[in-house]
């Protein structure tokens, strides 16, 4: 079973994300910022992150970064997860190395879709 | 729920479970009650009358148990003419009948395709394999495509952006014509603007193929290229009728168009499509439709997987072009 990290600071956010993940078949773990999500990603990394933009502590865009520098921290898939939705953003963020983006509010059929385009499912 | 119900955890009977049983319970108690046999919230009158329409003017089988489709695709003209259900829009059109609302209450209850790259593989092997062969076959440099039941573009939109996406092979020089028709107008004057909302535009394609393709609006839309709009002409059709102003094609696609139709409509449809089929030419149905036991004038192609051509026996021709 492939595992997802949900990064984002609403605890509901992170509820309605993980039971549309989990209802893929993933196993899903959750963080509530960058800094917590790194901590995590050193002990194992999952096979994908839906990932937050805007957190106290580490930012989205600073964990990726930072994801990206990490041993093996290539591998994961990163969806990026946000309200920031101007291509400015969008472009930063897959400069930085993000796999795929989508703007909130969103859908389980967009969440599907956009994990079907990052190669997912 | 469940945020629902977290978020109102000091009044422990309004679980889940329990709202669940109350709604079977208040369904169970309004059926009892009620003096019409109702679908969804509308008459068994209406539903019988709304489904005479669908079949007579675009060919279209209602089923009871889709209701839900019906008021959603109907809500727009319901709000439209201030009209608060579709039991009075069917006392409306008894009243005074109109042949014009009709034709567009039928229109508007077509399925429309809303995601972009649907039916992603097939139209991947149309344009490594099914082009190309056309492309060959024709000598011209020139191909023509039609896509039934456009809607507002998805379909139509995602083959020219994939086309326009090539940087090598034989199709890199030819002259692609894309050629939408729906029979709805409305759905049609959005796929003339290429303008797509929030939802829409998070709906199959990539955030590449988006950020190549489409500008942000100020209003948070996102526009289509205008290169891109440009490749595919639209037109407003009923499938129903005969084909011969569309001209000829070296491929049609009619994907998640029958389904939605009576058997005889369908081969209506197939029909004049056919008729519109140049020599050898490609039809293709959704990836989860087949035309065997349909359709004997058409046959599996042997070069393209999920493509069809017309038979090879002179008899079947002399059939299609009788039909």
């Amino acid at each position: 079973m492939k595992h997802c990290l949900v990064v984002d600071d609403s605890r509901v956010v992170r509820t309605v994300a993980r039971r549309i993940v989990e209802d893929m078949g993933f196993s899903v773990g959750e963080a509530g910022d960058g800094a917590n999500a790194l901590e995590i990603c050193r002990e194992q990394l999952p096979d994908a992150i839906l990932l937050d933009w805007n957190m106290p502590v580490m930012n989205g865009l600073d964990f990726l970064l930072a994801l990206r520098r990490i041993d093996g921290g290539d591998r994961p898939i990163v969806i990026f997860c946000t309200n920031e939705n101007d291509p400015e953003h969008i472009g930063q963020a897959i400069r930085a190395g993000a796999n795929e983006y989508i703007m909130k509010p969103f859908d389980a059929d967009i969440v599907r879709s956009k994990f079907g385009e990052a190669g997912l499912v | 729920m469940r945020i629902l119900s977290a978020a109102s955890s000091a009044k422990p009977d309004w679980s889940e479970d329990f709202l669940n049983k109350l709604a079977v319970f208040i369904s169970l108690d309004w059926g009892e009650l009620g003096q019409d046999r109702r679908i969804s919230g509308m008459q068994d009158s209406t539903f019988q009358r709304i489904s005479d329409i669908a079949l007579r003017e675009t060919g279209q089988q209602l089923s009871p148990s889709k209701a839900y489709l019906i008021e959603a695709r109907l809500a727009t003209i319901c709000r439209r003419e201030n009209l608060t259900s579709l039991d009075d829009l069917v006392h409306c059109l008894n009243a005074r009948p109109n042949p014009r609302f009709e034709a567009e209450i039928g229109a508007a209850l077509t399925p429309k395709i809303t995601a972009f790259f649907n039916d992603k593989d097939q139209t991947e092997r149309i344009v490594t394999h099914g082009l190309p062969e056309r492309l060959k076959a024709s000598g011209t440099g020139r191909l023509r495509v039609l896509c039934c039941g456009v809607g507002s573009g998805q379909e139509a939109y995602s083959l020219a952006m994939r086309l326009d996406e090539i940087q090598e092979g034989p199709l890199l020089n030819a002259e692609i014509d894309i050629v939408g028709v729906d029979v709805c107008p409305t759905v049609l004057s959005t796929a003339e603007t290429g303008i797509y909302n929030h939802f829409e535009i998070q709906k199959g394609l990539s955030v590449q193929r988006m950020m190549a393709h489409f500008t942000r609006l100020d209003s948070g839309y996102w526009q289509l290229s205008e290169t891109i709009r440009n490749v595919v002409t639209l037109q407003k059709h009923n499938l129903l009728e005969a084909g011969d102003a569309l001209g000829f094609f070296d491929v049609i696609l009619c994907r998640n168009v029958l389904p939605a139709m009576s058997r005889e409509t369908q081969l209506q449809v197939l029909n004049s499509l056919i008729a519109q089929l140049l020599p050898n030419a490609l039809l293709f149905v959704g990836e989860s439709e087949t035309l065997l036991g349909l359709c004997d004038d058409m046959q599996p192609s042997r070069s393209v997987r999920g493509g069809y051509v017309r038979g090879t026996t002179a008899e079947s021709k002399d059939e299609i072009a009788v039909a």
